[in-house]
């Protein structure tokens, strides 16, 4: 259940940001999630449920987009998406294929409330706004 | 004050701050020009027979200790230290695998100044430490032929991390009824570039030939460390 370090890891990155931001609270997470690493993106929720409780993330809904493995030759320069099962020696000439994706484990962004000072012109003086306009 | 939804852009890799401290642990072994083994398998694979083979077959040839990764017990280690080898342990409780943080840690009351080869055996585990690097040089997957020949098929990720995969308790194939050939041919699938040995620890075929592929790669980076230093 090494989702509950990675949940972990993942609050913490999105916390140190909002803070940086001074933001209230976060309310979307967004990871980009490859099919070739280790992690179950519905451990991963159950864990992250757990781990944000008591964080800016308390409410936040943890947006996973699945990443699929490609690869790619670059002998044949074919490129493909492994269905079922992996092998990385190329179907057409047997040479060694490259990951070109699915190893992906990476927060794209975070949406926050933010508190922000009312906008300047509401806080000018009155005077400007009843000034004769001629 | 008014509520401004807003996103923030943070592209950050979820591992970054393993990867920072295994960036630490990494410089730190650089240093010293030691070569440190990330040792993995699934549990009963034969990790600590081999290590006490390898430790066995290397004795007094160059310095080596051992730090041991376990959930609960330091059995491991109690083995290891029974052959006259320093050993640490770091229990890890309920978690499924060791991280750069845990053996940083584990750094701080080991010392290493006066070693050659490290070799770090992770909590028996598949999946999950095939995430963490701990700022190994060389990842080591052991595989026991009793588990099938579609190990490396079933748990691509850690096999194809692997620099190096070793084929354990091959003196058990025929009475597991299974192929070394096929094994191998699956481990090379998911990890073309992997260095293979087939081996028992039982019976010591094949051990001389990691031991020694094992001596030579020490041999190569205290080399290599001397030449930058």
């Amino acid at each position: 259940m090494h989702e509950i370090s990675i949940a972990e890891s993942i609050v913490q990155i999105a916390e140190a940001k909002a803070r940086e931001q001074n933001a209230r609270s976060i309310q979307v997470i967004k990871l980009r999630l490859g099919t070739f690493t280790t992690i179950v993106p519905d451990a991963l929720q159950f864990a992250f449920e757990i781990c944000r409780e008591g964080t800016l993330s308390q409410e936040a809904r943890l947006d996973i987009e699945i990443v699929p493995m490609v690869v790619h030759c670059v002998v044949c320069e074919a490129s493909t998406q492994p269905e079922k099962g992996v092998c990385l020696i190329c179907a057409e000439c047997g040479f060694p294929l490259k990951i070109v994706s699915g190893e992906e484990l990476q927060i794209e962004y975070i949406e926050v409330d933010s508190e922000r000072e009312e906008q300047i012109w509401s806080q000018c003086p009155s005077e400007f706004q009843s000034r004769p306009m001629f | 004050m008014e509520s401004v939804p807003e996103r923030i852009s943070v592209q950050t890799n979820v591992l970054n701050a393993n990867q920072q401290t295994a960036a630490a642990n990494r410089q730190l072994f650089s240093d010293r020009g030691l070569l440190v083994l990330n040792l993995m398998s699934a549990p009963g694979a034969g990790k600590t027979t081999l290590l006490e083979a390898t430790i066995d077959a290397l004795r007094g040839r160059f310095r080596l200790a051992v730090i041991e990764g376990d959930l609960q017990t330091d059995l491991d280690a109690q083995r290891i230290q029974a052959l006259g080898v320093r050993a640490h342990q770091i229990t890890t409780g309920t978690v499924c695998h060791l991280d750069a943080r845990m053996v940083a840690r584990a750094l701080d009351a080991f010392p290493i100044g006066d070693l050659d080869l490290l070799v770090i055996e992770n909590v028996g585990n598949l999946i999950c430490p095939a995430s963490f690097d701990l700022g190994e040089s060389l990842r080591v997957v052991v595989c026991s032929v009793a588990e099938g020949a579609e190990k490396p098929k079933k748990y691509p990720v850690m096999f194809n991390k692997a620099n190096v995969v070793l084929i354990n308790k091959i003196d058990l194939a025929a009475a597991s009824d299974v192929d070394l050939m096929e094994l191998e041919r699956n481990v090379r699938e998911v990890n073309p570039n992997a260095t293979i040995f087939c081996l028992s620890c039982k019976t010591g075929v094949g051990l001389a030939a990691w031991t020694d592929w094992l001596h030579s790669a020490v041999e190569l980076r205290s080399t290599a460390a001397m030449a930058s230093a």
